[in-house]
């Protein structure tokens, strides 16, 4: 097999998991996962149940040489050392639960700024793009001249979505419980595949790990299960999805004084409750 | 033999990342870890208790720690010529010096949280790997930002991300270690001069050699004692110490000190 040269990271289409070995040195229960382009896919399991190796692994394309042992292809061949070495070809964007902003400067300040530091041309549309991604993700609206330091939880994830989204080159995007952060998450999701990323998802919550295309199911440090969803669980996932929207829709709705007055306990179909 | 040294300020997670780096590398070679400190560390004992290495406790107490540091390397390597690998973490308390070694491997361990990367001395731009700790603290865009700003002051250096908790990173630090140069019978040479103060390094040599450093600092105090150490300025040098030091690189005239004695 030829060792694959990436020379633009937007040529990945496809990663190939081999299975290694679990903490008791067994052969993990898989043949081999494949994860294609705009897949989002779920990894499950208990605290310490070996989910940051195999994250690591897909970072760092093990091949047989990390802990695990195990083994994974890029658009089906060995990728060469320059694309598991070389960090400016980093493969794995994150955003999690525990991320902040740091820096004291406008929004509009600090994406011209990112823009900048990836070597792109400046343009005042994309930056306009970013902040109307990260409104539609986020409830509470962001403007360009808010500082950075001042954004709420669920406006900081909102934007830091929209950002990786638009501006980060890495071709897979590791979401590490957003959970709790007060976005509409289907709305996040779709942003990142919608610009070609593969999503990982490491999660406990419900809509997200339903709606995902399959699920890894991690135990004792390897790949117990790997559950493709089926589709009354995506049927189920746009259920919990919807009163989960529906949910942060009253929670505006009562930031901005707002009475609330009715809940409704069936979703109604086609029509988004955002829009109104 | 290669050595290592890995540099960065108190808490960017220098200790945190070589328990990682140690724990890919020791099965295939014998390594020796030197913890250098001011004061007081267990480190040493916890490394070598846990990864089954060698491990050395180097305390500079009162000297300059990374003048301690270069004055101990020679004798660490004569001590230890058995070692395929001497990992040594510096004391990490000054920008300015940070002991890197030309014929060997300089790390910086940064935390992304520290500050404009343009702030730092040697210590940041003189490394040949510079490793962005706690990133896991702020967002994808500004770690992004954050490289780019450490490529401006260090365009040479690879910079890679790592995570003392999870151990990202490590292997790539590991793979850099393996392909990095040997010592040999070279002499070894500081990549950075240290500043001016009391040895003979401070008075600006460069060779890490006790009898070098001795004659150096010999020829210094002989300076020393013709000169008020008025630190008055009027040789066209900040301070005595940094005349002293150009009057023996031959970069000034000892008569440019008005006040010396004849």
């Amino acid at each position: 097999m030829k060792n694959y040269k990436v020379n633009n990271l937007k040529e990945i289409k496809k990663i190939t998991i081999f299975p290694g070995l679990n903490k008791l040195g067994q052969k993990e229960k898989f043949e081999k996962i494949e994860i294609n382009k705009g897949e989002v896919v779920a990894i499950v399991g208990l605290t310490g149940a070996g989910k940051s190796q195999l994250l690591y692994d897909i970072e760092k394309l093990a091949q047989k040489d990390t802990k695990s042992k195990r083994k994974v292809l890029v658009n089906d061949k060995i990728p060469n050392r320059e694309l598991r070495f070389n960090p400016e070809k980093k493969l794995i964007a994150s955003l999690s639960q525990g991320m902040n902003f740091l820096t004291d400067i406008s929004v509009k300040d600090f994406l011209k700024l990112h823009i900048q530091a990836r070597g792109k041309k400046f343009k005042i549309q994309i930056i306009k793009e970013i902040i109307n991604e990260a409104n539609e993700i986020s409830g509470e609206p962001i403007s360009p001249e808010m500082n950075l330091l001042n954004l709420s939880g669920g406006q900081s994830r909102a934007l830091m979505v929209a950002d990786i989204a638009n501006i980060s080159i890495s071709p897979i995007i590791l979401i590490d419980e957003i959970e709790n952060a007060g976005i509409y998450k289907e709305k996040a999701i779709e942003a990142l595949i919608k610009e070609g990323k593969i999503v990982l998802i490491v999660t406990h919550d419900p809509s997200l790990a339903l709606n995902a295309t399959k699920r890894l199911i991690i135990k004792n440090g390897g790949v117990d299960k790997v559950l493709e969803t089926t589709l009354k669980e995506k049927g189920i996932a746009s259920y919990l999805s919807w009163i989960e929207d529906y949910n942060l829709d009253i929670r505006e709705k009562i930031r901005k004084g707002e009475r609330i007055n009715e809940v409704y306990l069936f979703c109604e179909p086609i029509k988004s409750k955002r829009e109104s | 033999m290669k050595l290592i040294i890995f540099a960065g300020t108190p808490g960017s997670g220098k200790t945190s990342i070589i328990k990682y780096v140690i724990d890919e590398l020791r099965n295939k070679f014998k390594i020796c870890f030197v913890k250098f400190d001011c004061l007081k560390t267990a480190d040493d004992e916890y490394i070598s208790k846990k990864y089954k290495v060698k491990s050395i406790k180097k305390l500079a107490q009162d000297l300059c720690p990374d003048h301690f540091t270069a004055l101990e390397i020679p004798k660490i390597i004569k001590e230890n010529q058995d070692k395929d690998i001497i990992i040594l973490e510096t004391a990490g308390l000054c920008l300015r010096c940070s002991p890197y070694v030309k014929e060997g491997l300089g790390i910086n361990v940064i935390d992304v949280a520290a500050g404009s990367p343009e702030r730092y001395g040697p210590i940041l731009t003189q490394a040949d790997i510079v490793a962005v700790s706690k990133g896991d603290l702020i967002s994808q865009a500004e770690r992004e930002i954050f490289r780019a700003n450490i490529l401006k002051v260090n365009s040479k250096a690879k910079v890679i991300e790592v995570n003392g908790l999870t151990g990202e990173g490590a292997l790539d630090i590991a793979e850099y270690i393996k392909s990095s140069s040997e010592l040999g019978n070279k002499k070894l040479t500081l990549k950075q001069p240290m500043p001016s103060a009391v040895c003979g390094y401070c008075y600006g040599n460069k060779i890490l050699d006790e009898e070098s450093s001795r004659k150096r600092f010999l020829a210094g105090k002989e300076i020393k004692n013709l000169i008020p150490n008025l630190n008055c300025g009027k040789c066209g040098f900040k301070s005595c110490n940094e005349f002293i030091r150009a009057v023996l690189d031959k970069r000034a005239k000892k008569e440019q000190c008005p006040f010396i004695k004849k």
